[in-house]
């Protein structure tokens, strides 16, 4: 987790390499004509060739004997992932202890950053030299195998910081500043990065990937100059600094977005779920980032607007929900059920916001259609130090808050399912109904949009820009509550079938955003924004303006923080795998090579992708002469434990005695104080 | 969609097999096979050369310039291809349907080889004899060829896929011991002892002789001469004898699988019945795609018509035996290929008296592995560098070698066969190794050695596996005799045994002990024997896991159980627990002394070159034991497999339970007697 866990193992690529086949199409045409970028570069052009030449062949024999792409390619020594598309071919091998799954999704990883840095491969093969793109995928490809131990390598997982060491309240607090961004029109979403690590995003967990390349790389710069790059414009001072660069985005990001994600979690993991609510889930992510105007935005922005909060420590009140909720990895109504103290705390969380509303005719709206309609009241004079021992508490639950922007709105999903439209009101009070004319209208593109989602993405753009303006949206929402549960259960499985479908139709479309990027010393703001954001001084401004402050004053905050070691040792080893988040939480240093550590890792490498592979395997237990593991999955999680040996040697034959089938009961035991709930 | 080709490093189809979807797709894909007048096969033949061809090839450049070798290719689609490269053949095997992963295709190219290995013996450590083996100049033979080995091939994969036996690559036995021990011993005191007394037997002596009820062993009785028949070669022989007589269940239970295997049965092959009255290029096309294998095989119906001439001259005398080559551990020493016969008689549908015997000209073979052993030595002490000049005198290994070839040589002469080539190079040899002014021992010999090496391959095939054995056998008439015997000895218990074969053993049994317990397998594997619950899955027969569709997914959690379990313990892991779905899955293997005394986990290693974990093809498990015995030399060493599936509502700790107390319940079973 920590800084110190970063050993410099990169030979997790043995060879990387893209070679065009467009170009190599005569018979004498050479082979080193087509290969566009070969890893490692001081390779003998002779090998390079004879490796893209044999395996561009073989691999277009293959595919055209199965009608299918390759995607895998094995050797006796290595393992190859490969992808092709078009006449590109790129393979990406590394050693044969990582798993299968691993191996791809790093491929695509690398060819996704590419794209989302210089837009789609053709075309930049077309605008720029191979020498100056060689030079960028040479950057990617250091980036994503840069720095992490081998359990990262296995799950392609975030880094991000160390929740257990940070103040909670920093969390919080960077939370807010995306928000408060976010309050511009053309920012879309956004991240704070510290050092090469998370501390909060509103992005799913492939996009802040992406951009965090480019936040490390100017990182990297910063000794030497402060950042300027492309058609950047960077101005500033050497410990402040802001600068744009543009970037691509897939229809589905971009939708993914502008639109609730909540659907997207349904697709990659189809085990049952609440129905999926469209729309309702961003909801409270959006009316936060509303609610929180300083002066000058708010007068531009908001029709309503609502000075009483600002960004100050009251301020972290209002993010809380969304913050419990990231932290509450499964959001199931089986699992919530099983964690009442999850449960509660968010429905205090509900509380909470009504509070600040302190709109007590809508909250009585409100509580008439709560279906748990337990008293609140009492909980709504929350002063701060309650919050404060409410952050822990979050903390705890889950592996950090650092990805409230976007992780709260699965969770915020099912927190509607319990309390049912508490939101609305809540919203809807700090607009009232001042554009109620535009209503219908509005109400009609929504529906529209929501038959055809397939329509251009431009127009879904101005739709949720005029949605921000004059929070028609909100009202829309609030209206459909009276729409029956099965319409809405409906609505949501259409759209995402939709989808899916339209994710892999418009693969090749990219459409360009912006990446804009405030960094204050090691600290970053990176924001997606629109492409003309750039030029829109005054929204520059405003970005720049609401959050220069906040980011100093955070910064100064992570700065003096304890940076902290790995995680509170104990006689065991584990690994916490959010799939949701992409994030790993272990108590494993990557520097360490004690024997068990080693057998915890393989052990993991498998059952990972064992669990892959088999879509209903729950638990798993291993065990070799040296080391037990113990592994348990659920659809957001999956957790590795290994307890350190008290050297008991056993005959293998079954036994109840044997300790390795207490590995269970110690992980559900030895996990809680790491915040990882496994009861 | 499945396929196997077995290519030489120059892309030339040593052996190709394809099932009716990945004819059907390659028709489809690249056009319908024109007939370039050498038949329709012939075509199809040279068009999967055509497409495999530049996988074959960039295979062998990438072995010479990178020394890599491709292992596996995966499509996006989930068509695997698994290479896998045996001296200079390479073998590809495909599958596009699902229904195999990688363990299992790669189990099957290690199956094929072993094939070869019991059918052609020593031929197979030339790589150059092999190839002529594998690929008979002769159109007729090759496809004879080609035709047994697709029709093994099949037997091996449907066995694979329907009986637990061959899933975990264990012997499974009929547990009914009184019966067995009668049946041991009229094996010993009546037949074999009769059989090798008489006169008819031609020289031949009778080694091994067992009872198959369908794939289970009833009865097996090694003379007190013969060497231990392994394992491996007892499934392969278990398999064989399922392919000559495919088991054809009861007609009370046939099911749609039986009705194929029914047609896979070589025999189709000489029947009138399926001659197409037409030009069989035409009707490929045309017949139904449902219809089995024969439609598609039916291009050779037309080679068919063309060597009835050549069959019919050579009937398929039934007596004849089985040349086979199994492994012998002699007082002499280890002989990995020695020819035997098997003559399989069949008692009854499903029942069959198998014969293994020794043919009396077993010496020579011994000899030439001798002599293949001794030149392989050479080689690789000249390749490594270790030269020198031939002491003239004195009982090196290599005057030793030149004596007793020497002396080989005249006998072979004697013999009537032909050694004019052996005699060249041994000639070549001797010129270079021991004149005065040769190079003596040097580098310079390997290439000499080579063509040693292979000539004496030539001998060998030349003496055991071309056409010479059909003279030599037991006589009819004497077959005839033992087939009686047998039968009159068993009639009683036919049906019964028949019925029994179905349900060795019944999940009921165990439930009431084992409350919770859907299945298990019990392998011990230093016996090589299994046991397990019958899972039968035929329409007709509802076992205790009802029929129909839950039936077919317990057994393929069973079947996938062992192939996770295969995948850890490849790793190292030897206990294995999983809660998957609605069950909970174990597996456990440990080792034991001979007492039952439980001996402690020790690193396992890995099989090398990634060879699959099972017996059949390469026995792993003997050589985990052999690991395993290095630290434990004093004691036999023992070695078993426990497989369970219980309900997921079970508390594990009770599953567990279970567990120990199957493996004490089922460990006495397994001491009876197996000889």
């Amino acid at each position: 987790m920590a800084d110190s866990a970063c050993p410099t193992d990169s030979r997790r690529c043995n060879y990387f390499f893209l070679y065009d086949g467009s170009k190599v199409q005569e018979e004498g045409d050479p082979t080193r004509a087509g290969i566009c970028f070969f890893y490692p570069e001081e390779t003998p052009l002779e090998q390079q060739e004879l490796l893209c030449g044999q395996l561009a062949g073989v691999c277009q024999c293959v595919s055209e004997l199965s009608r299918s792409p390759v995607r895998l390619l094995r050797l006796r020594g290595s393992k190859f992932a490969v992808r092709m598309k078009d006449h590109f071919l790129w393979a990406f091998s590394c050693p044969p202890d990582i798993p299968d799954v691993s191996v791809c999704k790093l491929l695509d990883q690398l060819i996704s950053l590419f794209c989302f840095y210089n837009g789609p491969i053709r075309q930049s093969y077309q605008l720029h030299s191979r020498a100056d793109l060689a030079l960028r995928w040479a950057r990617y490809l250091t980036h994503l195998q840069g720095g992490s131990s081998e359990l990262h390598h296995i799950f392609s997982c975030l880094r991000t910081i160390d929740s257990t060491h940070i103040d909670p309240l920093l969390l919080l607090k960077a939370a807010l500043i995306l928000q408060a961004c976010q309050r511009c029109p053309l920012v879309l979403a956004g991240c704070i990065l510290y050092r090469g690590r998370v501390v909060s995003t509103q992005m799913p967990p492939d996009l802040t990937v992406k951009v965090m390349v480019h936040e490390t790389e100017s990182y990297s710069q910063q000794d030497h100059r402060p950042v300027a790059n492309g058609i950047s414009s960077a101005c500033g001072t050497p410990s402040s600094s802001t600068g744009t660069t543009p970037v691509f985005l897939t229809p589905a990001e971009l939708q993914a977005l502008c639109c609730p994600p909540v659907n997207r979690t349904c697709r990659s993991h189809c085990t049952p779920q609440p129905p999926p609510r469209p729309r309702k889930s961003r909801l409270l992510s959006r009316t936060l980032s509303d609610t929180p105007p300083s002066e000058l935005d708010a007068a531009k922005l908001d029709p309503a607007p609502t000075p009483f909060l600002c960004l100050s420590d009251e301020s972290c009140l209002s993010p809380c929900p969304s913050s419990s909720q990231a932290t509450t990895p499964e959001f199931s109504p089986l699992h919530q059920s099983e964690n009442p103290c999850t449960t509660d705390a968010e429905s205090h969380d509900h509380d909470l916001s009504n509070e600040i509303a302190s709109c007590e005719l809508e909250e009585e709206v409100v509580r008439g259609k709560m279906a748990n309609g337990c008293s609140k009241k009492v909980e709504l004079r929350m002063d701060q130090s309650k919050v404060e021992a409410r952050g822990d508490l979050i903390l705890q639950n889950g592996n950090g808050c650092h990805t409230n922007g976007y992780h709260q709105e699965p969770a915020s999903d099912h927190h509607s399912d319990q309390s049912s439209g508490d939101e609305p009101p809540d919203t809807s009070h700090l607009k009232p109904l001042s554009n109620g004319a535009e209503m219908p209208d509005k109400e009609e593109k929504k529906k529209k949009e929501k038959a055809n989602i397939k329509k251009d993405n431009q127009e879904r753009d101005e739709n949720r820009q005029a949605n921000m303006k004059n929070s028609g949206r909100k009202i829309e929402v609030k209206d459909r509550e009276g729409v029956g549960d099965g319409e809405m259960r409906e609505n949501g499985m259409g759209r995402g079938e939709s989808g899916e479908g339209e994710s892999s139709e418009e693969e090749q479309v990219l459409l360009p955003r912006a990446l804009y990027q405030h960094r204050v010393r090691a600290l970053v703001l990176a924001l997606l924004v629109e492409p003309h954001f750039h030029s829109d001084q005054a929204a520059v401004e405003e970005v720049s303006h609401s959050s220069l402050a906040s980011l100093n004053g955070l910064e100064a905050h992570l700065r003096t923080s304890t940076p902290g070691g790995p995680g509170p040792h104990g006689p065991y080893t584990f690994a916490h795998y959010d799939c949701i988040q992409n994030t790993l939480t272990t108590n494993l240093s990557g520097r360490s090579v004690a024997p068990q550590d080693r057998s915890f890792v393989r052990a993991t490498a498998l059952l990972h992708s064992h669990f892959s592979q088999t879509q209903t395997l729950q638990e798993a237990i291993v065990r070799s002469a040296g080391a037990a593991v113990y592994s348990t999955r659920s659809p957001a999680q999956e957790t590795y434990f290994l307890q350190h040996a008290t050297s008991v040697r056993n005959s293998g034959i079954p036994n109840h005695l044997d300790s390795a089938f207490s590995l269970p009961n110690k992980a559900r035991h030895r996990l809680l104080k790491h915040g990882v709930n496994l009861l | 969609m499945k396929c196997l080709l077995v290519a030489s490093e120059s892309a030339e189809v040593l052996f190709y097999w394809t099932d009716p979807e990945f004819h059907i797709r390659v028709q489809e894909q690249y056009g319908p096979t024109s007939d370039d007048g050498e038949g329709p096969q012939h075509a199809f033949e040279d068009r999967i050369n055509t497409l495999f061809a530049p996988i074959i090839i960039s295979c062998s450049t990438m072995v010479d310039r990178l020394r890599e070798s491709y292992t596996t290719f995966c499509t996006e689609s989930n068509d695997i291809y698994v290479l896998h490269q045996f001296e200079e053949c390479l073998y590809i095997a495909v599958n596009g349907d699902g229904e195999e992963n990688e363990d299992d295709l790669r189990r099957k190219i290690f199956v094929i080889k072993k094939l070869t290995e019991v059918m052609f013996g020593m031929v197979t450590l030339s790589s150059t004899l092999l190839r002529k083996e594998l690929r008979p100049q002769d159109t007729e033979q090759r496809r004879a060829l080609w035709r047994r080995l697709q029709g093994l091939l099949e037997t091996y994969s449907r066995l694979r896929e329907q009986d637990q036996s061959f899933l975990v690559e264990a012997v499974e036995r009929l547990i009914h011991p009184t019966l067995c021990e009668q049946c041991i011993e009229f094996l010993e005191r009546r037949l074999v002892q009769q059989l090798n007394s008489s006169a008819e037997r031609a020289g031949e002596e009778v080694q091994h002789a067992f009872i198959l009820v369908h794939t289970k062993l009833l009865a097996f009785y090694s003379s007190r001469n013969a060497s231990t028949l392994s394992s491996s070669d007892l499934l392969t022989l278990m398999l064989m004898v399922q392919h000559l007589h495919p088991s054809n269940p009861e007609i009370d239970d046939s099911s749609p699988e039986d009705i194929q295997d029914t047609t896979a049965d070589p025999e189709v092959f000489y029947t009138p019945e399926p001659s197409p009255p037409e030009h069989p290029a035409v009707e490929l096309g045309r017949t139904d795609m449902e219809a089995p294998m024969f439609q598609f095989v039916d291009p050779d119906i037309q080679m068919a018509e063309d060597s009835l001439q050549t069959l019919q001259m050579n009937p398929p005398d039934p007596a004849t035996p089985t040349r086979v080559f199994l492994e012998t551990t002699l007082k002499e020493g280890f002989f990995p290929m020695m020819p035997h016969s098997m003559y399989s008689l069949p008692l009854w549908p499903g029942i069959t008296l198998v014969l293994i015997t020794k043919i009396p000209s077993s010496q020579v073979a011994m000899s030439i592995y001798h002599f293949l052993e001794t030149v392989a030595k050479l080689e690789k002490r000249l390749k490594d560098g270790q030269e020198g000049a031939v002491p003239q005198r004195g009982h090196t290994p290599i005057q030793d070698l030149r004596s007793k070839m020497d002396k080989f040589i005249r006998v072979l002469g004697n013999n009537e066969i032909q050694t004019s080539l052996l005699q060249k190079a041994w000639a070549e040899f001797k010129a270079k190794a021991f004149s005065r002014g040769g190079p003596g021992l040097s580098r310079q010999l390997v290439p000499y050695c080579r063509n040693l090496h292979t000539q004496l391959c030539g001998v060998f095939r030349q003496c055991f596996v071309s056409g010479s054995c059909s003279t030599q056998r037991l006589s009819p008439s004497l077959q005839d005799r033992a087939l009686t015997m047998v039968q009159d000895k068993l009639l009683d218990w036919k049906d019964f045994l028949l019925v029994k074969s179905k349900r060795n053993i019944t999940m009921v049994s165990y439930l009431e002990e084992f409350p919770g317990l859907v299945h298990f397998i019990y392998v011990d594997r230093a016996a090589g024997q299994m046991i397990a619950p019958s899972l039968n899955m035929t329409e007709r027969a509802s076992s205790e896991l009802g029929k129909g569709p839950l039936a077919q997914y317990i057994k393929s959690k069973v079947w996938s159980l062992v192939g996770t379990a295969r995948r850890y313990l490849q790793k190292g892991y030897t206990t294995v627990t999983q809660r998957d779905g609605d069950y909970y899955l174990c597996y456990f293997l440990w080792f034991e002394n001979e007492t039952g005394y439980k001996l402690e986990v020790v690193d396992i290693p890995s099989p090398p070159d990634s060879a699959p974990i099972g017996m059949l093809a390469w026995d792993y498990y003997r050589k985990l034991l052999r690991y395993y015995s290095k630290s434990h030399s004093s004691e036999v060493v023992k070695c078993y497999e426990l497989f369970t599936m219980h309900l997921g509502v079970i508390p594990s700790d009770y599953v567990l339970q279970h567990c120990s107390q199957l493996a004490r319940k089922l460990w006495e079973p397994s001491r009876i007697p197996l000889l």
